[in-house]
């Protein structure tokens, strides 16, 4: 039954990932400007002009150009065989320059998503278990403002208010200070790297450098989490079976664990899609903070109508936002099998 | 659950307990190395790759190649930035050189005993391979072949571009023996040595280059452009992460004498309010790319030096001669006479710039500077825009497309407010000006490929290649004769015919006097609505001096030292 | 079995629905009405650069010489680097962001519930296409499609209503269909079946009413977002054009003032940001509160 939901999810998930990839190719070659300018610089003359054009392969009509992206051509394998291209600035291969910028993207979520989870799940319980407390108030207060502020304003005043009026946090200098010599390439994730290396003194720098930034973020998406833990577990206290464990006399810390279980589908749910969201959202916080990931690489590409690179980087959030949608499809699914019907 | 709840509490209590330690780690910073943040580390190091239009890119290759010549050194500022001698030069990679007028012909003596990054040693063959490269315009971006060009290398023409059978080297650049080698001109053309000492055609280690040679890509350019340029520079690259940090350490065996800096890490701060601040906190040593505001308040604090040149940087008003109502010259001169100068100056650039009174910077030899001698000011400009028939701005709203002003969203900081300020002027005279900033790939294929941008505020072009005459056959002469950047379609044979006359002229003052005569008809003309003329600065740590200003604004590091 | 925690909700909301009831009503005024409260023009450059606002003791005295008519107004927030007002900026800037915010939800709930009972009510395969589509657009990263959308389009207000409405749709759609899901084997649905009206009738006439509540519940939600996606936009350079009074070009510009020590450019309009788009969350709030589930 679940691998048939899976199944048939996987392949709805291929077939829109094809039409994402089209679509994406021709929506690119509508933009207004044509990125053969930027190679000719200096000398725009009408031959170094169609050199150029014929270098990059754009003086072949659209569909051609579409089937070297996906079939390659004598240099390059293309799409099909894995490979995403070369970007047009730095002449490095797409696929290698994802994977240095998505890792950077992925800790520095990841790491807001664990300090926002784990401080917006026990808030949320606390101001459920006490419905219309002081307690509840707060948290309903903190979470619809949280939830709603934009983080580039936030960014820049804990900038200020941390590292220039206070100068007890690090500056926007990204994830190391840059006389750190980094820890060997392995996953990109720095600190995952240092560990990996032995160098716990690098680890510790690298969190010092991202506490800004994940303080920043784990703020902004810890308003919707609280919200949420909030309401799911305030209905399920609710719940006809709460109501018999209350009269049956259990304390309410065990009560309030079961709601919490309870709650967790749902939680799943809103965690995943935030979390796909960020992956192409956290371009505001990279750009503040210096931060050399998959956001600012997009930003760059888009422009300097670097084809390849957008293109890279358009199918692979979307791609990984498809998986995690997928992903929390099937585990919906095993939870409560009424879903996959 | 319970788990990731501990492993919170563990990051908290670090972050708390680091915090307590304070920022301390970053400065203890040793004199030999310096943190340079820029707004971009290099893109690729080919100078006849894509990315070598970009001006980090340039900064990296010069640091890391030697030319054969370069200029040799001429005055200190007040301030104590070096200046060049724009009319000497002296060898770098070629001891001493000669010429022989009646055959064009000129034979380079290689400096003996210059070892690359690698080890290898300087020969001729260094520089056939660097000149074949460049004319088998191989890379996307054929820099190197360009430059060639303007100096009038024989048969680096445009032929070239069009005929693959014509990129091989023929005998115009020629190996004598292993330190000697002859490069014949087609014509006399005094950009020869100028275009020698730019950031194109610098000499690659040909021994190491050809290692990373592969049959689909004969002349390297992946590992140039990837990995590092092999050559016979100062500096060779330590580590090197694109769109993040660039480290360079000093080549040991440097013919002119190891560094003192020892290792420069260039680490890309895209915003220039957080360089600022960077700087301001003194964890970092060097930074460029500041608003003038940021620049200004650098100089207050004890711990900090600003210091700059006004080199070649400028700003001018690009309005299309295809675009009417700038096809007019009655309206070009009204926009002329009602730019707000003084605000510009005093409120756009804290006051450091000057007006730019020529075409020429003014630290070039050579143009004229007598572009503002005609009255200015709104009530002159308001006159001018009835004369061309269009009193109190009636008639110009059919023009809307042609009235924005576009500028590159890149300088939002600095032309902002300028082309704020130009907007309210324009209004006020009854021009219907709105403002349109596009990203710069956007702004250069409408400005050098379709030519089709009507009104724009330009701040970012600058004529490397130091002369008059270069400016003139590069903007100013009309596509059909040979201009490849005529970005205003600016057509006028006279023009044409002088610079056709100076660029032949061996007589260097009857050619100074044929340029001259051209730049009169782009000042009556308006042709390029000069603006001002900025400081170019730098913002260091005190102590660190040596710095020299080069066309390309770039920073030599091996000039560089820390007084302790 | 869940109105105990309503009711209790209700109590506790009161205050709190007040503020939000407040702060939307407040934007919306000063949105209607911003061009006869500013004093000086948004968009004129002066010589008055970078002039900070007058101290809070100045404030009543400059007030009372405001009423009387002595004197030039003051610079109530200040002036920023092009020597604009803050003040007729932050609120003439309301305008901008809630017409754009407005607009680009309107559209998306009249794109978003159409679909979304043509979609759930006629089920069919370019139904089904429809929702997978809509899926898809739900996958792309809504800031950096944005973005591209607006390199495309170009810079203004309508290309950025119509990129934001692309992206907004298809979560209307999805609310929508859900609704229909459940509607459409109702029994006053057979009933008007059985009284011989058409398909698209009853889809129209009985659906597209009793479906339409949670988008409107969103909607409020989604405002808020979409002035924060409007700012976000400009503050990469990729919103309206300047000097277009724009909340998130102006913390953007201001930005860059504040390691100047100059805060009051990007202090005002990031306070007005953070406190409308709260504004509206708390309205969602309330009305999903009130009128959800």
């Amino acid at each position: 039954m679940i691998w048939r939901f899976t199944l048939r999810r996987l392949a709805v998930g291929l077939v829109q990932l094809s039409v994402l990839i089209v679509a994406v190719f021709f929506l690119i070659r509508l933009l207004p400007a044509d990125p053969v300018s930027r190679f000719v610089g200096l000398n725009a003359s009408p031959e170094a002009y169609a050199l150029a054009e014929q270098s990059l392969g754009l003086d072949l009509p659209a569909l051609e150009q579409f089937e070297v992206f996906l079939f390659g051509d004598d240099e390059e394998v293309g799409l099909v065989g894995g490979e995403l291209g070369t970007s047009w600035v730095t002449g490095s291969s797409v696929n290698q320059e994802i994977r240095q910028y998505l890792p950077v993207t992925l800790e520095l979520i990841t790491l807001s998503f664990l300090i926002a989870v784990g401080l917006g799940v026990p808030i949320g319980v606390l101001g459920a278990v006490n419905p219309g407390g002081a307690a509840d108030k707060g948290t309903l207060i903190y979470g619809l403002f949280a939830g709603s502020q934009p983080e580039f304003s936030w960014g820049i005043i804990f900038i200020f208010v941390f590292f220039v009026v206070l100068g007890i946090a690090p500056g926007p200098l990204g994830r190391l200070s840059p006389l750190t010599d980094p820890p060997d390439f392995v996953t990109g994730a720095i600190t995952i790297d240092a560990l990996l290396a032995g160098r716990v003194d690098i680890f510790l720098e690298a969190l010092w450098y991202l506490s800004l930034p994940i303080l920043t973020l784990s703020f902004v998406l810890s308003g919707p989490i609280i919200k949420m833990v909030r309401e799911n577990v305030a209905q399920t206290m609710n719940a006809d079976f709460m109501f018999y464990g209350q009269a049956a006399g259990l304390p309410r810390g065990i009560l309030a664990r079961d709601a919490l279980r309870a709650a967790f589908a749902p939680a799943l749910t809103l965690i995943g899609i935030l979390f796909g969201f960020m992956i192409g959202g956290a371009v505001l916080i990279e750009s503040i903070f210096s931060i050399s990931g998959l956001g600012q690489y997009a930003i760059r590409s888009i422009l300097a109508f670097d084809y390849p690179a957008i293109q890279g980087v358009v199918l692979t959030i979307s791609a990984l936002t498809l998986l995690i949608y997928l992903a929390i499809d099937v585990c919906q699914a095993l939870l409560d099998p009424r879903v996959s019907v | 659950m319970r788990l990731t709840k501990g492993y919170d509490r563990w990051v908290i209590f670090f972050a708390f307990a680091l915090a307590a330690c304070g920022p301390s780690q970053p400065n203890d910073t040793d004199s030999s190395s310096v943190i340079y943040i820029t707004n971009d580390v290099p893109a690729g190091l080919d100078y006849d790759g894509a990315a070598s239009v970009i001006p980090n890119s340039q900064e990296g290759i010069v640091n890391l190649m030697d030319p054969l010549i370069d200029y040799a050194p001429g005055e200190t500022t007040e301030e104590g930035v070096g200046l060049l001698n724009f009319t000497s030069f002296e060898g770098r990679l070629a001891e001493s050189w000669s010429f022989d007028e009646a055959t064009l012909t000129w034979t380079f003596n290689l400096r003996r005993g210059v070892k690359s990054c690698v080890g290898n040693e300087l020969t001729a063959d260094d520089v056939i391979y660097t000149f074949a490269r460049a004319k088998s315009v191989s890379g996307p971006s054929p820099t190197g072949w360009f430059l060639a060009n303007v100096a009038s290398i024989e048969s680096f023409d445009a032929t070239v571009l069009a005929d693959e059978n014509l990129r091989g080297l023929g005998d115009e650049v020629k190996k004598i023996d292993d330190y000697t080698v002859e490069i014949r001109q087609s014509t006399h053309n005094q950009l020869f040595l100028p275009a020698l000492t730019t950031f194109a055609i610098r000499i690659f280690d040909s021994v190491e280059a050809r290692k990373h040679a592969t049959p689909s890509d004969p002349w390297s350019h992946d590992y140039i452009n990837n990995v590092t340029a092999p050559a016979f520079g100062p500096y060779c690259v330590e580590r090197w992460e694109k769109g993040n940090e660039f480290v360079l350490r000093a080549n040991p065996q440097y013919y002119r004498g190891v560094p003192e800096i020892d290792r420069v890490v260039f680490k890309k701060v895209p915003q220039s309010s957080n360089r600022f601040i960077i700087l301001r906190m003194e964890q970092a040593d060097i930074t460029k790319g500041l608003t003038p505001r940021e620049f200004k308040k650098l100089r207050e604090y004890d711990q900090l030096q600003v210091v700059g040149v006004t080199g070649n940087e400028t700003l001018f008003v690009h309005m299309n001669f295809d675009s009417p109502p700038f096809d007019q010259v009655k309206v070009r001169q009204a926009v002329a006479a009602a730019l707000p100068y003084n605000w510009i100056i005093k409120n756009g650039y804290i006051g450091q710039a000057q007006i730019w009174d020529g075409l020429v910077p003014s630290s070039y030899p050579g143009g004229k500077s007598t572009f503002h001698d005609s009255p200015e000011g709104l009530d002159v400009a308001r006159q001018l825009l009835a004369e061309a028939g269009y009193p109190e701005g009636r008639g110009l709203e059919v023009y809307e497309d042609a009235l924005r002003l576009s500028y590159p969203i890149e300088k939002e900081a600095i032309l902002g407010p300028i082309a704020t300020a130009i907007r309210t002027a324009l209004r006020d005279i009854g021009m219907p000006v709105e403002l349109d900033p596009i990203p710069l790939t956007q702004y250069g294929d409408r400005q050098l490929v379709k030519k089709d941008l009507p009104f724009a505020l330009v701040d970012h072009e600058k004529a490397i290649v130091v002369d008059a005459g270069y400016a003139v056959q590069l903007f100013f002469v009309s596509s059909e004769a040979g201009a490849v950047n005529n970005m205003v379609n600016y057509r006028n044979s006279r023009v044409d015919d002088l610079w056709t006359e100076a660029r032949a002229e061996r007589d260097s003052e009857r050619r100074y006097n044929l340029v001259s005569e051209i730049y009169d008809y782009l000042r009556d003309d308006v042709v390029w609505l000069p603006v001002v003329e900025y400081r170019t600065q730098w913002a260091t740590r005190k102590g660190l001096k040596g710095f020299v200003w080069y066309p390309d604004n770039g920073i030599r590091f091996a000039d560089l030292s820390y007084a302790r | 079995m869940t109105d105990v925690a309503v009711e209790k909700d209700q109590d506790s909301l009161g205050v709190l629905a007040w503020i939000g009831i407040g702060i939307v009503s407040v934007a919306i005024f000063l949105a209607v009405f911003s061009p006869w409260l500013i004093p000086y023009d948004p968009t004129q450059a002066t010589e008055n650069v970078s002039t900070p606002p007058p101290p809070l003791s100045a404030w009543p005295s400059l007030f009372w010489q405001t009423i009387v008519g002595d004197g030039p107004t003051p610079h109530w927030f200040g002036t920023d680097a092009s020597g604009l007002d803050v003040f007729s900026r932050t609120i003439e800037a309301t305008r901008t962001d809630l017409i754009i915010a407005l607009s680009a939800n309107i559209v998306s709930v009249i794109i978003g519930v159409s679909l979304g009972v043509i979609s759930g009510y006629f089920r069919n395969i370019w139904t089904e296409t429809l929702l997978r589509t809509s899926d898809l657009l739900q996958s792309f990263p809504v800031f950096i499609t944005a973005m591209i959308l607006v390199a495309l389009a170009g810079r203004s207000w309508v290309n950025i209503v119509l990129a934001m409405s692309f992206l907004y749709a298809p979560i209307y759609l999805r609310l929508t269909r859900t609704e229909v899901l459940a509607l459409r084997d109702r029994s006053f649905i057979e009933a008007a079946r059985a009284l011989g009206k058409t398909e698209f009738g009853i889809a129209r006439q009985h659906i597209l009413p009793n479906a339409i509540g949670p988008s409107l519940i969103q909607f409020s939600v989604t405002i808020g977002f979409a002035i924060l996606l409007t700012a976000g936009l400009s503050f990469v350079g990729a919103g309206v054009r300047p000097p277009t009074p724009e909340w998130g070009s102006m913390i953007a510009t201001g930005a860059t003032q504040l390691v100047l020590g100059d805060w009051w450019p990007s202090l005002f309009p990031g306070i007005a940001i953070s406190v409308t788009v709260f504004g509206f969350a708390v309205c969602g709030h309330i009305l999903e509160k009130r009128y959800g589930r």
